[in-house]
């Protein structure tokens, strides 16, 4: 019983997490502020003609996408609860805050 | 009728054509003020300390060297030196080509590999390196504080700090925010003079922002979008400080890469790039728009770094459009007299 609920409680999460385009255009993040829900997904697209690289040294939800071509896109999944920021590893400028709850 | 929608419509079209030209051109304008951190506002009595700080060659071990040594105003803010020699400390020469100091008010990276954010946690860096000014803070505290001079100028900027760490960062931050460039023809330019610069800048100006691809990286007002790249100057494993900012951080877009330096003023601040490998800005564009000095075999080579196949013309214009960025010296009276 308690395996059954276990699926289900996994299968409703995956069902209802969502999917968050980022666009990194002009060397800005569009939107720069975004609160997501863990288990959702981030999408970076690369909308510039020059590459970029999307990272976060957050411990509990760290990544870094690497070096990431124009027109491409690029996706993470948000592990943990929490506010951490993400800048590009080549342009850092940029910056992203992003609200996990 | 139709004519006259026709006509409404071309007047319409005109008229957005030319507020997106102007909008197009806010973007090199220089800002009026430079950002000021809040700890740390802007005063004449901080930006006069910093100033005979930064020109005062007692805060080096040997007593020759100062921050001017290598950042001098008379030679575009840097040494014109291929590396950061520390003349008179032991004559050991630094690894990198000496940073310009112009505009780093604008910059949120410090140094070549950007280890630090601001203009404070920059400013005692080469004061304490052994290969600058070998000056450890305490010998310097102590040694200022026993400079009566000195002691009252700290006081009025920054009354009831004292001399410490914090106050000596501070006060030199506050000159190098100083720092900043004058109006180039490529202001005036800019601000909708079209006869302040030639057509030959022009044209390099176009290239610039187009086939030529310099815009991808030196954006904006200061010329540069403070973005890192390795520009294919090696090829191979690096070694030693040519692995740039992946010394801050071993993360794998960091492998070599350096900042992108401003250009305001460039024409003042030769040699180029961080080893200072190149004393004209015709050698320098040919690099950065060839795919690099080298093509091939260079581990994380900036995506921008191809070859834009440009003409030997269109590397002379392109030149002639950085020449256009230069502006006359600043308005600066390099102190003689110090603190007693």
């Amino acid at each position: 019983m308690k395996k059954i609920l276990l699926v289900a409680v996994l299968a409703a999460s995956t069902l209802f997490s969502a999917d968050h385009v980022i666009d990194q255009k002009g060397k800005t993040f569009i939107p720069h502020e975004i609160t997501v829900a863990v288990g959702d997904t981030l999408i970076f697209k690369n909308s510039d003609p020059f590459a970029h690289n999307a990272y976060t040294d957050d411990e509990a939800n760290e990544f870094d996408i690497g070096m990431q071509s124009p027109g491409t896109n690029a996706s993470v999944t948000v592990k943990s609860a929490g506010t951490f920021s993400v800048e590009c590893a080549i342009h850092p400028n940029m910056l992203l805050e992003v609200t996990a709850k | 009728m139709i004519r006259t929608l026709v006509l409404s419509a071309l007047v319409a079209t005109l008229a957005i054509t030319s507020v997106s030209a102007t909008e197009d051109m806010s973007k090199w304008l220089r800002p009026s003020e430079v950002p000021q951190p809040k700890n740390n506002k802007l005063t004449p009595e901080r930006i006069e300390l910093g100033k005979l700080l930064y020109f005062d060659t007692r805060l080096s071990s040997s007593g020759e060297v100062s921050c001017a040594t290598c950042h001098h105003p008379k030679r575009g803010w840097t040494d014109e030196k291929p590396t950061a020699k520390a003349v008179g400390v032991e004559g050991r020469v630094g690894p990198r080509n000496s940073p310009v100091v112009l505009n780093t008010a604008y910059q949120n990276r410090q140094f070549w590999d950007g280890r630090v954010r601001t203009l404070e946690q920059q400013a005692l860096g080469p004061i304490e390196a052994d290969v600058e000014m070998n000056m450890p803070l305490d010998v310097l505290l102590p040694k200022l504080r026993n400079i009566k001079g000195y002691v009252d100028l700290f006081e009025k900027a920054y009354p009831g700090e004292g001399i410490t760490e914090k106050t000596l960062a501070k006060a030199i931050a506050s000159f190098e925010r100083t720092v900043v460039s004058t109006e180039s023809p490529f202001d005036k330019y800019a601000k909708g003079d079209k006869h302040a610069i030639s057509d030959k800048a022009k044209e390099g100006f176009d290239l610039f922002t187009g086939k030529a691809g310099c815009v991808n990286c030196h954006d904006g007002f200061n010329f540069t979008d403070g973005s890192f790249h390795n520009i294919g100057l090696y090829d191979g494993e690096l070694q030693g400080k040519e692995l740039g900012r992946y010394l801050v951080k071993m993360r794998a877009a960091w492998y070599g890469v350096m900042k992108t330096p401003t250009l305001r003023d460039v024409a003042k601040s030769f040699p180029y790039f961080h080893d200072g490998s190149v004393k004209t800005l015709e050698e320098a564009t040919a690099i950065c728009a060839g795919g690099g000095r080298f093509e091939h075999n260079v581990k994380n080579k900036s995506l921008s770094i191809v070859d834009r196949h440009l003409t030997k013309e269109e590397i002379d214009k392109v030149v002639a459009f950085m020449h256009t960025l230069t502006g006359p010296d600043m308005d600066l009276t390099i102190p003689t007299k110090f603190p007693q």
